[in-house]
């Protein structure tokens, strides 16, 4: 069987002046309803985007003892030589390599075993998994500190039942941090697989039905059918997977109350942009930081959205 | 995406979206800059001096009796607890405060706002940053002061004005609080000195002495030989007292480390600095010009001596153990009741019943033949944001005067007033609980407690430091490390810590 491939778009969009009369209206009225959400762009998003690159440019702190005044790349200077930004940026990364792999592809396999046919009851386990996706955040992070407490932990108990006799402690351990703060991210991968269901149900069963007449078998027919369709719904959740990693900071904050404890483990880059900003209260700094990380995640995206032409198959690309 | 790509292009170009974007930076840059700068301190004898203060100070009562302003009472944030005062049982005191001083002053409606001792910087910070921040803050010790230096009011316009009498106060305890150019910042309230808990109980039962009541007697050892109450006899006791699951202690052969039911010692740990304090006065920033990291040797020889109790000859918790819940005790160890002696403030005796029903006080051992008891002390402060800085100080000064005895009761405070000094302890002996019981054992020995202020470590370890919650964090990672992994050279490790403060110091000036 010939496998799907991916093929470049060639779409061509006319600008304004090559529009005929009834596009430009229906443009018109598509401007006219999106307004709302232009307006709420400007000032929610691009004003503070724009007002924290003015900050980069300053020295406004909290306290503001000293006048306030343009220092130029001061502050970019600053962070190049600040070890603690490029600390907390390799905690970053280390987290997002165990983190990101399996937040795209759990959900994916879940979804897969869920959407197969020959599982009675697909509708309640579906439920099951979303639940924990509305349960308060706050909430889940202590419900989980609790679970995977050393002593009392319902994950060491079990440990314990099965002979492990000297369990991790999980959440305290420099080793053991980030695959109980994974623990702690499966917990919420509801919303994944729903996507992924619904990407899977969006497969014509035509394609299923000529590759079994062509008699091939499960690994042919995910491989060449399956993933190739899937691949926008995988690009969607890397993407978003990506953005979620590096801007990782609700459950450090609430475990640890931010100190990064244990021994600057969890010192997230998205952290210590917050304690810059209020632990430290330098604003400029923190800004600063906070451009920094705008810019990695623009620059991660950008070559995923490039390799995406080579993987990522459209079906209703012209 | 290609059509919004599009679209945003073609409102580039449009007049009305070139209007639209350059109106939102102008906008926004104004507010960036207007909103940035710090709101200029409102002079106290000028922003609200048509209104009359309600008087609350020792010296100066007022008059009249306080009535309620046209528009209504002025509303005054009270924000705790960046030093203490979040155990329950101090938050129904300071509820009871507040309910007090809102009834007798019907001008000033008193608005208390807490967050827990651990998260109270970040809160406080965010709370100044969005606008919003508390007119009154404390209880508030150096540290929880210097992190948010130079944002609080000089006090002496107000205490001239209300003729707020400072001589209630030992002169060096007001002094305390007026630093350089800034002014007087604070008023004195309570002081906090060190002193040795311990359990006598785990020392009867090792067959062992008491720690020295009094400072300057010495020890005597199980073989009856007396020795200097010093960390190297404190380290063989304590290892006596660290007992294992099979009833081993740690000086004996087979003795299980993994398995310890019972420390014999622990340091105060809440700040890395305070800890090394014990082992001698000192502050980071010791040097000439205060901008270069200089780790005072005794901290060093102190952090080595509990790295090694931790790891080598384990008496004393490492990180794990002391996060667990069995040993945690809310955070201080010693109130699990399975610490034989532990270093502490006297706001620890707050909470230290949880520790059993027996235990008493000692002396703090000495290093190189000179004892260092590390000392807190804990104000209230008003901001210089505040809106009222006049009603801010009639609730300061209801604080430290009406509502003092209360709360010092409740923080374990010992006074700053001279007057209350005498009558502190006998008030703390005679507190019961709920059903009635007194809460503190008899005869504790209050003291070694007293005594300890006279050696208070000076300077300060709280002291000053450049970008002084960002060094904290910076300290804090490397304690926290030095808890959980047992395979480090402390030396080395002293060396990166002072290399990475620095940097950050530099980045500072």
């Amino acid at each position: 069987m010939t496998p799907i491939v991916a093929r470049r778009s060639r779409l061509r969009i006319p600008t304004w002046p090559h529009l005929a009369p009834l596009a430009r209206r229906e443009a018109r009225w598509g401007y006219i309803f999106i307004t709302p959400w232009i307006v709420g762009f400007l000032l929610w998003t691009l004003a503070p985007m724009i007002a924290t690159f003015v900050f980069t440019l300053t020295n406004v702190t909290l306290a503001q003892e000293q006048p306030l005044r343009f220092v130029g790349a001061d502050n970019y200077i600053a962070l190049l030589h600040d070890p603690q930004t490029w600390e907390s940026l390799g905690v970053t990364i280390r987290f997002a390599l165990l983190a990101l792999p399996i937040g795209v592809l759990m959900p994916m396999a879940v979804a897969l075993l869920l959407n197969s046919p020959s599982l009675r009851g697909s509708s309640l386990f579906r439920v099951l998994f979303f639940l924990p996706y509305v349960v308060p955040f706050v909430a889940g992070v202590l419900i989980w500190q609790g679970m995977l407490n050393q002593d009392s932990g319902w994950i060491n108990q079990f440990l314990r039942f099965i002979g492990v006799s000297n369990p991790p402690d999980w959440l305290q351990d420099t080793t053991w941090i980030y695959p109980g703060l994974v623990i702690m991210g499966i917990w919420g991968i509801g919303g994944g697989i729903i996507v992924y269901l619904a990407g899977l149900r969006g497969i014509p069963t035509d394609f299923y039905d000529a590759a079994r007449i062509d008699g091939a078998g499960t690994w042919a027919t995910f491989r060449n059918i399956t993933l190739p369709l899937l691949s926008p719904v995988i690009f969607y959740t890397l993407i978003l997977g990506i953005v979620d990693v590096l801007q990782y900071f609700l459950v450090p904050l609430v475990l640890n109350q931010g100190t990064g404890e244990p021994g600057g483990t969890t010192n997230f880059l998205n952290l210590y942009i917050y304690k810059n900003f209020f632990a430290y209260q330098n604003m400029s700094y923190g800004a600063t930081l906070a451009w920094l990380l705008f810019g990695i995640t623009l620059m991660i995206t950008a070559v995923i959205f490039w390799s995406s032409r080579r993987w990522v198959y459209y079906a209703g690309e012209r | 995406m290609i059509r919004t790509t599009s679209f945003g292009r073609s409102l580039g170009r449009s007049v009305a979206g070139r209007l639209a974007v350059g109106a939102t930076v102008v906008g926004l840059l104004v507010a960036a800059c207007g909103g940035a700068a710090s709101p200029a301190p409102s002079s106290a004898g000028q922003s609200t001096a048509a209104q009359p203060s309600a008087g609350t100070s020792a010296a100066a009562s007022p008059s009249t009796a306080p009535t309620v302003p046209p528009g209504g009472p002025i509303t005054i944030k009270w924000f705790c607890c960046l030093g203490g005062g979040d155990d329950p049982s101090q938050l129904k005191v300071e509820a009871q405060v507040v309910k007090d001083f809102n009834a007798s002053h019907p001008n000033i409606k008193l608005v208390f706002d807490h967050a827990a001792y651990s998260g109270a910087r970040d809160a406080l910070a965010t709370e100044i940053a969005s606008g919003n921040g508390p007119d009154v803050v404390g209880p508030v010790g150096v540290g929880g002061s210097e992190a948010f230096h130079g944002q609080w009011l000089d006090l002496d316009p107000l205490i001239k004005k209300n003729n707020y009498d400072l001589s209630q106060y030992g002169k060096g305890a007001v002094d305390f609080y007026k630093i350089g150019n800034e002014g007087q910042l604070g008023i004195p309230f309570a002081i906090y000195p060190s002193e040795l808990y311990y359990q006598p109980d785990m020392f009867d039962e090792a067959g062992l002495e008491y720690p020295p009541a009094k400072y300057g007697d010495q020890y005597k050892m199980p073989d009856g030989t007396m020795v200097d109450w010093n960390y190297d006899t404190a380290r063989q006791v304590a290892m006596k007292l660290t007992v294992d699951n099979k009833g081993k202690d740690a000086t004996e052969a087979g003795f299980d480390p993994t398995h310890i039911v019972q420390y014999g010692f622990e340091p105060q740990r809440d700040d890395v600095r305070g800890m090394g304090a014990y082992w001698g006065a000192g502050q980071l920033a010791g040097g000439s010009d205060g901008k270069t990291v200089d780790i005072p040797q005794p901290w060093q020889q102190g952090w080595k001596w509990v790295y090694d109790g931790m790891w080598k000859d384990h008496f004393i918790e490492t990180g794990p153990v002391f996060n667990s819940q069995g040993f945690n005790g809310g955070g201080y160890t010693f109130n699990s009741g399975k610490v034989a002696m532990a270093e502490n403030f006297l706001w620890n005796v707050c909470c230290v019943t949880d520790a059993g029903g027996n235990w008493d006080l000692g002396a703090i051992p000495a290093n190189n033949g000179k004892v260092t008891a590390a000392f807190n002390a804990d104000t209230f402060r008003i901001l210089k944001s505040s809106k009222h800085p006049d009603e801010a100080f009639t609730v300061l000064t209801y604080l430290l005067g009406d509502a003092s005895q209360k709360l010092l009761n409740s923080y374990s405070g010992f006074p700053a007033r001279t007057a209350d000094q005498g009558n502190f302890f006998k008030q703390l002996e005679q507190q019961k609980d709920d059903k009635g019981k007194l809460i503190y054992p008899p005869h504790v020995n209050w003291q070694v407690a007293v005594d300890g202020v006279q050696f208070a470590d000076n300077p300060n370890f709280e002291t000053f430091m450049p970008a002084y919650n960002q060094s904290l964090d910076v300290l804090n990672k490397y304690w926290t490390r030095w808890q959980s992994n047992g395979n480090l050279n402390l030396d080395s490790e002293i060396g990166k810590l002072k290399s990475e403060l620095q940097g950050i110091w530099d980045k500072a000036k």
